[in-house]
C-alpha cells in the first residue's frame, strides 16, 4: 500500500501545491487502495494488483489541466485592477479637461482652444478601456 | 476496448448520470461503469477525477466526506440542481445528436 501513495505522490509533484491537490490526492490513494484490495479479494496477489492499479490509473495530464485553470481566480483579480485603471484614467482625465475648459472660459472667451489637450488626454482612457476590454 | 477520445465528450454526462441516481465515490463509479458496460468501457482514474473536478467548479456536482473505510474517509459526490438540470437538457442533446449521426451511420 505504501507503493501507492509513493506512486500518486509522484504523480502530482509537477502540479502546483494547492488545498485542492491535496485533497484530490488524498482521495485518489484511498480510492485506489481500496481498487487494490478489491482486486486482491479477487484472487490477484498484491504485487499483481498494485501494478494493474497503477497502470489503469492513466495518463496525470488531464488532472494537471483541471488543477491548472485554478488561474482563473488570478484573471478575476487581473481584470478588476484593469478596472481600477480604467476608472482612475476617466476620473483623472476629466478633471484635467475640466480645467482646461475652466481657464479657456474664464480667460480667454474668446477662442476655443480647450479641444487640443483635450484630444491629447483623452488617449490615456481609452487605453486604458481597451486594455480593459482585452481582459473580458 | 472502444475508442476513448470518441466517448470523451459524453464522460461528464456519464458520471453525471451515476451521481444523479445516487450519491457515490470515485472507485465506486468506475466500477459501476465496467460493470454497466460489460467492460467494454473503463474509465481512467486520471480522466475520472479530472471530469470531478470539472464539475465541481462548475456546480454541477458537491462533494462530501463519508463513512470511514479501509482506515480513511471516503469522498461522496452529490448532484446539485444545476447538475440535474444539466444533465436533463444533455439527455435531450444527445437524442438529437444520435438521430443525426445515425442518418449517416445507418444501413451501411
Amino acid at each position: 500500500m505504501k507503493k501507492i501513495h509513493a506512486h500518486v505522490e509522484e504523480w502530482f509533484q509537477e502540479i502546483e501545491d494547492s488545498e485542492q491537490k491535496q485533497a484530490m490526492q488524498e482521495e485518489i490513494t484511498q480510492n485506489l487502495e481500496e481498487k487494490v484490495q478489491d482486486l486482491m479479494r479477487r484472487g490477484k496477489t498484491e504485487e499483481d494488483a498494485i501494478n494493474k492499479t497503477i497502470v489503469e490509473f492513466g495518463d496525470i495530464s488531464d488532472i494537471k489541466q483541471e488543477l491548472g485553470v485554478k488561474g482563473t481566480d488570478n484573471r478575476a483579480a487581473k481584470r478588476k485592477q484593469f478596472g481600477l485603471h480604467l476608472g482612475f484614467s476617466i476620473w483623472g482625465s476629466s478633471l484635467i479637461i475640466a480645467l482646461f475648459v475652466f481657464i479657456n472660459l474664464y480667460y480667454t472667451p474668446g477662442t476655443i482652444w480647450f479641444v487640443y489637450p483635450t484630444f491629447a488626454v483623452a488617449w490615456w482612457p481609452l487605453v486604458m478601456f481597451y486594455k480593459w476590454l482585452g481582459w473580458k | 476496448m472502444i475508442r476513448s477520445d470518441l466517448i470523451r465528450g459524453h464522460l461528464d454526462a456519464i458520471i453525471l448520470r451515476l451521481i444523479y441516481e445516487d450519491d457515490r465515490y470515485g472507485y465506486e463509479i468506475s466500477k459501476e461503469i465496467s460493470l454497466r458496460t460489460q467492460d467494454r468501457f473503463q474509465i481512467k482514474e486520471a480522466t475520472l477525477y479530472a471530469v470531478f473536478q470539472r464539475l465541481e467548479r462548475k456546480e454541477l456536482i458537491e462533494s462530501y466526506m463519508g463513512d470511514i473505510s479501509h482506515g480513511s474517509k471516503r469522498r461522496y459526490y452529490k448532484i446539485t440542481k444545476l447538475g440535474k438540470a444539466y444533465l436533463k437538457e444533455t439527455v435531450e442533446e444527445w437524442h438529437e445528436i444520435k438521430e443525426i449521426v445515425n442518418i449517416f451511420m445507418e444501413g451501411l
